[in-house]
């Protein structure tokens, strides 16, 4: 064979289109990037992913069917566990509906602490992001930086509340008086631990460093911004006709935030900024949850400045009597829009509650979102969308 | 606690704000063309014919920019499990889906509803023009076995493939309220009753 044959040969068998027929690829049902039990099954050809169909269900408890046969203040309890990494922020617009087809309204005293422990589950929601979002992409350190912090926000949460994951707090009216504080019934209700506004005021401190150290740890790291950045691309467009709201919404350009357009607790006093980006990358939601703990450490110091003194409980009947009534109640929840729509019949139980999960809208664009992209991204661009699985399934 | 009538604590609720969303709720009626509106405790609903399902829902999306949620209530007279609708004999048996769009803009929002007849229940697929109602769709499929024409991937998304019935519905059982009634034995205070009022309280 001549030299320049075998140059010929070579250049032919490199510049060859190598045969890939697709193949089926199975991730999960248990994967640490699902956050729960996902199952994906993705076609994929070679290294681009063709097709994906996620499998949910794996976490399905009814509660919409379990609403059913419960009564409104024994809902709170159920809703709780829907996504439990921000159990408290549930409760609000569950109790706020409740208390929109009562006519009831909490005392402000009450509406504040809601609001301060509202973004404290932010606040905790978003740290978990922070401290995972980095381990999928193979960073363990901010895990460690991260999930420490959370820990001094649970513990107010825990000190407040007695729960560090499901506070079961909202009351139709107002909150549970401190633990120890004896039955609603009585007169003086108790009020927060003594030195709370204080140590929260400390802890909100910590916050904003943790993210200056995520700033350095996270955002400047050029092998994150290789792995996040123009990864993941969705436009305001399809986030919109896919439902998706909250953070993954706001870094497509879209400022939706319920916290400012909603009217519903004392979120108008309080002075502060809906984190917006418009690139709608995966490193564009990721910075939008970095600036939501700043934003939410803003809005639980000016909360703890205005907070008015009173009572923590309206007047209530002991037996609630919910009138005949529709009523789609919305707050933002640290992913999105969370929204209970409860149809009421005038029993003590409601004739049907449709749950509006953050994460289950969240979760619709996946196909969508994955198909074409490299399998190294499949697990960056999900965890980038930042779901829970027990919202996801309900 | 002063003896507050209940009544008049409903209709507070309903009191404020209720002129401007009227005039919304109506305005929106009738520039899509829509069979009536209801606006209570600040909710809007649209009541839209079936036929007309997808054409008006793509018309208010000019607007209210963002598909919410979609999903379905069973009004049934046969109520296995909760509370059965305040008057049984009134009632007209039916389905209604719903399918909320929301403003990003403000707060502007609302609830379309379309009314199917209870035996095969069947309307048109938003999938087409809304990519995201499919999975929704497939839950109002799986939990009250409505059809929705032209989503092609119907199949079951919460429940397993082998699944038989629909979850959601008012006559559907609740297996654990089968074996063991509420309130069960770890409940140490019933449920009193409505007209009882706390003694100690105001």
């Amino acid at each position: 064979m001549t030299t320049p044959e075998m140059i010929h040969r070579s250049e032919a068998a490199v510049s060859v289109e190598l045969q890939t027929p697709d193949m089926t690829l199975n991730l999960g049902p248990q994967h640490p990037s699902t956050h729960g039990v996902l199952r994906l099954i993705a076609k994929v050809d070679g290294e681009r992913v063709r097709d994906v169909e996620p499998v949910i269900g794996y976490m399905h408890r009814g509660y919409e069917k379990l609403s059913e046969v419960r009564t409104y203040a024994q809902i709170t309890a159920l809703v709780n566990r829907i996504d439990w990494v921000s159990g408290f922020a549930n409760e609000v617009p569950f109790i706020l509906g409740v208390e929109r087809l009562t006519g009831i309204e909490a005392p402000p005293r009450a509406q504040y602490i809601r609001m301060i422990l509202t973004e404290l589950a932010r606040i905790s929601s978003h740290l978990v992001f922070i401290s995972s979002y980095p381990l999928e992409l193979g960073a363990t350190t901010p895990l460690m930086h991260a999930l420490r912090e959370r820990e001094y926000v649970l513990e107010l949460i825990e000190e407040v509340t007695g729960g560090r994951f499901h506070p079961n707090f909202n009351r139709v009216g107002g909150i549970k008086p401190n633990y120890g504080g004896g039955s609603t019934t009585k007169k003086q209700s108790m009020d927060l631990p003594a030195g709370f506004f204080q140590r929260a005021s400390e802890a909100m401190d910590r916050m904003d460093k943790i993210c200056d150290d995520i700033d350095q740890l996270v955002t400047g790291n050029e092998l994150i911004k290789m792995r996040t950045v123009d990864v993941g691309v969705i436009p305001a467009a399809k986030a919109l006709e896919y439902g998706l709201t909250g953070p993954n919404l706001r870094a497509s350009g879209v400022a939706y935030d319920l916290r400012k357009i909603e009217n519903y607790l004392p979120y108008d006093d309080i002075d502060f900024d809906i984190a917006v980006r418009e690139g709608g990358d995966c490193f564009d939601r990721y910075m939008v949850r970095l600036q939501e703990i700043r934003q939410s450490a803003r809005i639980v110091r000016q909360a703890i400045e205005k907070i008015p003194t009173g009572p923590l409980q309206a007047k209530v009947p002991r037996v609630l009597k919910v009138p005949k009534g529709q009523v789609y109640s919305r707050a933002e929840n640290p992913k999105g829009e969370f929204g209970y729509y409860i149809v009421s019949e005038g029993g003590k139980m409601p004739y049907r509650l449709k749950i509006r999960s953050t994460s289950f809208s969240n979760l619709t664009i996946l196909p969508w979102v994955l198909k074409d992209e490299l399998i190294p991204d499949l697990v960056a661009i999900m965890g980038s969308l930042d779901f829970v699985l027990g919202d996801v399934d309900r | 606690m002063s003896d507050q009538p209940e009544s008049a604590v409903s209709t507070d609720a309903e009191a404020p704000e209720a002129v401007p969303l009227e005039a919304y709720a109506s305005e929106l009626a009738d520039r899509l063309g829509a069979e009536g509106f209801t606006v209570e405790f600040d909710t809007v609903r649209i009541h839209v014919s079936p036929d007309r399902w997808v054409e008006t829902i793509n018309a208010a999306r000019e607007d209210l920019e963002l598909f919410s949620w979609l999903s379905a209530i069973d009004w049934s007279k046969e109520v296995e499990v909760g509370d059965p609708v305040d008057d049984v004999d009134a009632l007209e048996e039916r389905f209604e889906v719903l399918c909320r769009l929301s403003s990003v803009e403000n707060a502007d929002g609302a609830i379309f509803v379309a009314t199917l007849p209870r035996d095969e229940p069947s309307i048109a697929s938003l999938v087409p023009t809304i990519a995201g109602a499919e999975w929704h769709e497939r839950e109002a499929h799986e939990m009250f076995g409505i059809d929705f024409e032209g989503n092609t991937n119907l199949a079951p998304l919460y429940l397993p493939d082998d699944f038989i019935g629909n979850p959601l519905l008012k006559s559907y059982p609740l297996i654990s309220r089968e074996v063991k009634p509420w309130p069960g034995d770890v409940d140490v205070e019933s449920i009193p009753e409505p007209d009882e009022e706390p003694g100690d309280e105001s």
